[in-house]
């Protein structure tokens, strides 16, 4: 397979089924669309494509910006495409809540603008919304933006209806499934499919899956937030139902462990989606009805790990190795924590054979800005990782822990003296209380 | 009419057990004429307990200031002058609430003088001796000037700053840029080094004793970023041999007012609906808070108050102080920690929280138009007295009926309303949403708007109508019975007849 552009690599995605014996169901084959094998690696590859293509060339000789509202898929495809063609690429959003998808779009040279919160005091004076002073912007004379309107642009919604939809239908020796499922984002995808399903069989049930109103699932809307798509039409949709965050993982996890699906939590939420509704459809049919049904997998796993750490840390969890302060009880601490107040410890410092190496734990702003005359700066986190391994000081040498209220030093201390250190020291109430004292700070 | 959509009040005690007592509020009301502002003066010490408790969690010092302008009552601030001076101070914003807050009791080291000031309040600011949070450079010129002319002591004073919206190279990450909302408090951030310029050259009069921010936003991403950056001017302060110890991330961590999210989330799904015209109307003339139907598609953002919220309050700050920061990827307590900083905060709303309702008597039950379904309620408040609709807080009454006020058949049952005020003016709407109530009021049965203290309760009330002013009374119970004082009779330390409690 030879190509001359990535361009060119778009669309024609594989539909792979689902091996029965994980879905369980009896009497329906239910298929995924894998929109993640796209180059870009998601369903909205299609869409961004379609739509900047008839402008790229026109914009570069412009110079302009692309600009999109997208706090994913459709800003990463677009971010590239800009780049092929020596534009920039800007995205403003303010739903860019995993922290992988916006360092990625960093890495493709993407600038991201995000939204204000919601105001806590109401001002009746705030008529417009950040995105009413987005538009006037994108829209004032002279402005230099190719703004491609994914939640409105029909050419979003044509990018599947000539080539995902045509795709399904050619991959199902030229039948329409029984059953479509799609999550709304913008809506393009489901209204560009069904649209071609419905006219190869008026028959086919549209099953759009939107997320629960209290929770978040990327790159999915909730049912407020699909009003405010110009490209969501409710008479697409036979039912539209609520999926939640923890179901969306569930899928995914499916899909990842039983199916060999690297699928996102779009993809799981569409899956699990698909099964809940389409088990109650199974339980009516008899052995003569056999019946298909198509999901859609929109992207990767790799860019939602912090998302299922947030929501399903016991899925990451790494084993504990080695020495580790969390080992410690509080007893433990109360009893094996040397300690010293600030008056003997000046002492200590200045009379001591040998005198103690001081070590600061806190992070190395503060310590830049002020700290005791001598000390050595090992932030905690590092320090964690130190005493892992083992002793980081010579038990020759005495040692004055330092935090800032002698919480944490404590623990390090009672930890130190468990790993066998004879003279380590916290120092007591931390660097508040050597301050309170009068005692001297520096800032060197 | 459809299933009833209920946005019930989250209630807590002791305000849960005082809506309770119908028995006790109804001769109150009969007594002092609706409407009538009740005050909780010892919830507010447990609201301040559970603020301490997140400082304590996070080893923190410095003070909880109340910001004055949320509720004008006398036994709120007077029961927080009992508490603890050095954890528990008054933020005040006008020449007025300074001289309440001193006459309740607040030595001025426990007081700060906020938003925009006038000569005659930064005079008595600094010849009282309380911290000025300066607004702009202007105000810092024009409180040397007083402290020298009338040769005051050095004031004590905070720069707060705003603008925090800045390109990638401050955000800290290469690209990305943080947008705020504009406000026209505080000076920019570019201008901190003028500004620190200027605080070196009013030395003999003023003394910079730390930096404060308030963002008018439920982000807590950009609070954070503006906390670190203002961590960035403190640094700035020291190199230049100033010594400021507090930074003042200033308010905004909100109040719970609903319940249950399943009803909050069931009924702005239904406004939505019925601005697109899916369903009924469920607001006064088909008003949208703000938004709107643009050829099927919604537009507009829904001007209201996030009215149920799982984290508020001290929970929110806990919350705050817990994110990581960009730049320096510490959590803001542990910065404020480790920096040997003191924090100062000032909510309002969130400090009062369940510490007020404000009670309305029904005047006048009527059927607008036959066969409509709609019912009118007038009551004898208006929207000036009970201002939660300004502020877009959608909030359910509760219904205490009149003591033996007997029930009728045709009343029985869930029954959607509209909220109206004792003003003749189409526009004197307590609610302006349909409000759902278990059954249809009767005349005499009383509505109470439960946690109104927080900028509702007579926030907007004037006297331009000569409609009466609600009084405000303090009540306090104990062993499930309840007794009341006026407002300004209130002090925390008497039961009354002068012995000490």
């Amino acid at each position: 397979m030879r190509y001359d552009s990535i361009t060119d690599v778009i669309g024609n995605t594989p539909l792979v089924r689902i091996d029965p014996a994980v879905h369980g169901l009896r009497h329906i084959d239910l298929y995924a669309k894998l929109e993640m094998l796209n180059p870009f690696g998601s369903v909205k590859d299609r869409p961004a494509w379609n739509m900047a293509r008839p402008h790229l060339a026109a914009a570069a000789e412009r110079d302009e910006t692309v600009v999109e509202l997208s706090s994913g898929n459709t800003a990463k495809a677009l971010a590239l495409l800009a780049g092929m063609h020596g534009l920039t690429f800007k995205s403003v959003t303010n739903r860019m809540r995993v922290p992988e998808i916006k360092e990625l779009l960093l890495l493709l040279g993407a600038e991201i603008e995000e939204l204000p919160g919601q105001s806590e005091c109401l001002d009746p004076t705030d008529t417009d919304d950040p995105l009413t002073r987005f538009h006037q912007a994108l829209s004032e004379p002279g402005s230099t933006y190719l703004h491609t309107d994914q939640y409105f642009n029909p050419r979003n919604t044509e990018a599947h209806a000539t080539g995902t939809g045509p795709e399904i239908v050619k991959d199902l020796d030229g039948r329409a499934p029984d059953w479509f499922i799609a999550c709304v984002g913008t809506a393009g995808s489901s209204t560009g499919v069904a649209s071609v399903l419905r006219e190869n069989d008026p028959r086919v049930r549209v099953l759009g899956l939107v997320a629960d109103k209290s929770d978040f699932i990327p790159g999915i809307r909730t049912i407020d937030e699909v009003h405010q798509v110009g490209l969501f039409d409710p008479a697409t949709y036979d039912t539209i139902e609520p999926v939640t965050s923890q179901e969306a993982i569930d899928g995914m996890l499916t899909l990842i462990r039983r199916c060999g699906l690297l699928s996102g939590p779009t993809g799981g939420a569409a899956y699990q989606g698909a099964v809940r509704r389409l088990r109650l459809v199974d339980a009516e049919l008899t052995d003569s009805d056999r019946r298909t049904a198509v999901f859609i997998v929109c992207d990767r796993a790799e860019s939602y790990l912090s998302y299922v750490r947030q929501r399903r840390p016991e899925l990451l969890g790494a084993p504990r190795r080695g020495h580790h302060v969390s080992d410690l009880t509080d007893a433990d601490v109360a009893a094996g924590a040397k300690t010293i107040g600030t008056g003997d410890a000046r002492r200590w410092i200045a009379d001591g054979q040998p005198a103690p190496l001081v070590v600061d734990l806190r992070g190395p702003h503060a310590y830049a800005a002020l700290h005791i005359e001598g000390s050595v700066n090992i932030v905690d986190e590092v320090f964690d990782e130190l005493v892992r391994g083992g002793l980081p000081f010579s038990k020759s040498r005495p040692v004055l822990l330092a935090c800032p209220v002698g919480e944490k030093s404590a623990r390090y201390a009672a930890l130190l003296t468990r790993m066998g250190h004879p003279d380590v020291r916290s120092l007591t109430g931390g660097v508040v209380a050597w301050r309170d004292a009068g005692a001297p700070l520096v800032r060197e | 009419m459809s299933e009833p959509l209920y946005l019930l009040p989250r209630l807590e005690p002791p305000l849960s057990s005082l809506l309770d007592a119908g028995e006790f509020l109804h001769p109150l009301v009969d007594a002092l004429g609706s409407p009538l502002n009740v005050l909780l003066p010892e919830r507010i010490a447990e609201n301040v307990r559970r603020f301490r408790a997140v400082y304590r969690d996070h080893h923190l010092s410095g003070r909880v200031y109340f910001a004055h302008k949320a509720n004008r009552s006398s036994a709120l601030v007077r029961r927080l002058a009992v508490e603890d001076s050095a954890s528990v101070g008054a933020d005040v914003a006008s020449l007025g609430e300074l001289q309440h807050v001193l006459a309740c009791g607040f030595t001025p080291d426990r007081i700060m003088a906020t938003g925009p000031k006038d000569p005659d309040f930064l005079w008595l600011a600094a010849r009282s001796g309380v911290t000025v949070n300066l607004d702009s450079p202007g105000e810092l010129d024009q409180l040397a000037e007083i402290v020298r002319k009338y040769g005051l002591p050095r004031t004590d004073v905070l720069l707060r700053l705003s603008g925090f919206e800045l390109g990638a190279a401050a955000s800290g990450a290469s690209g990305v840029r943080l947008l705020s909302r504009r406000s026209r408090f505080g000076s920019p951030i570019e201008e901190a080094a003028e500004l620190l310029a200027a605080v070196e050259r009013h030395r003999d009069a003023v003394e910079l004793t730390g930096i404060a921010y308030h963002l008018d936003t439920t982000g807590l991403a950009e609070k954070v970023r503006a906390l670190e950056q203002c961590l960035m001017v403190m640094d700035e302060c020291r190199a230049r041999g100033l010594a400021p110890r507090v930074v003042d991330i200033g308010g905004g961590f909100g109040v719970g007012y609903v319940a249950d999210a399943g009803q909050w989330n069931r009924y702005t799904t239904a406004l939505t609906e019925a601005v697109l015209g899916t369903r009924p109307a469920l607001t006064w003339r088909g008003y949208g808070y703000g938004l709107r139907n643009e050829a099927g598609t919604l537009r507009g953002a829904a001007a209201l108050y996030p009215a149920h919220r799982p984290d508020a309050g001290a929970g929110y700050l806990d919350e705050l102080l817990s994110l990581a920061s960009p730049l320096l990827g510490r959590p803001p307590a542990t910065l404020l920690l480790e920096h040997l900083f003191d924090l100062s905060v000032e909510p309002g709303r969130a400090l009062i929280d369940q510490c007020g309702a404000s009670l309305a008597r029904v005047l006048e039950v009527r059927r607008m138009g036959e066969g409509t379904g709609d019912y009118v309620v007038r009551l004898a408040m208006n929207a000036g007295d009970m201002s939660l609709e300004e502020h877009g807080v959608l909030v359910d009454p509760v219904l205490l009926p009149r003591p033996g006020g007997g029930g009728g058949e045709s009343d029985a049952g869930p029954v959607g309303v509209f909220l109206v005020g004792n003003l003749c003016l189409e526009a004197d709407l307590i609610t302006r949403r349909m409000v759902f109530l278990p059954r249809l009021p009767r005349v005499g049965d009383l509505l109470a708007f439960a946690n109104t203290a927080g900028y509702a309760m007579d926030f907007h009330a004037h006297q331009a109508q000569r409609q009466p002013v609600a009084r405000a009374v303090a009540v306090t119970g104990e062993g499930g019975s309840w007794s009341w004082c006026p407002d300004e009779e209130y002090w925390p330390i008497s039961h009354g007849g002068g012995v000490l409690s």
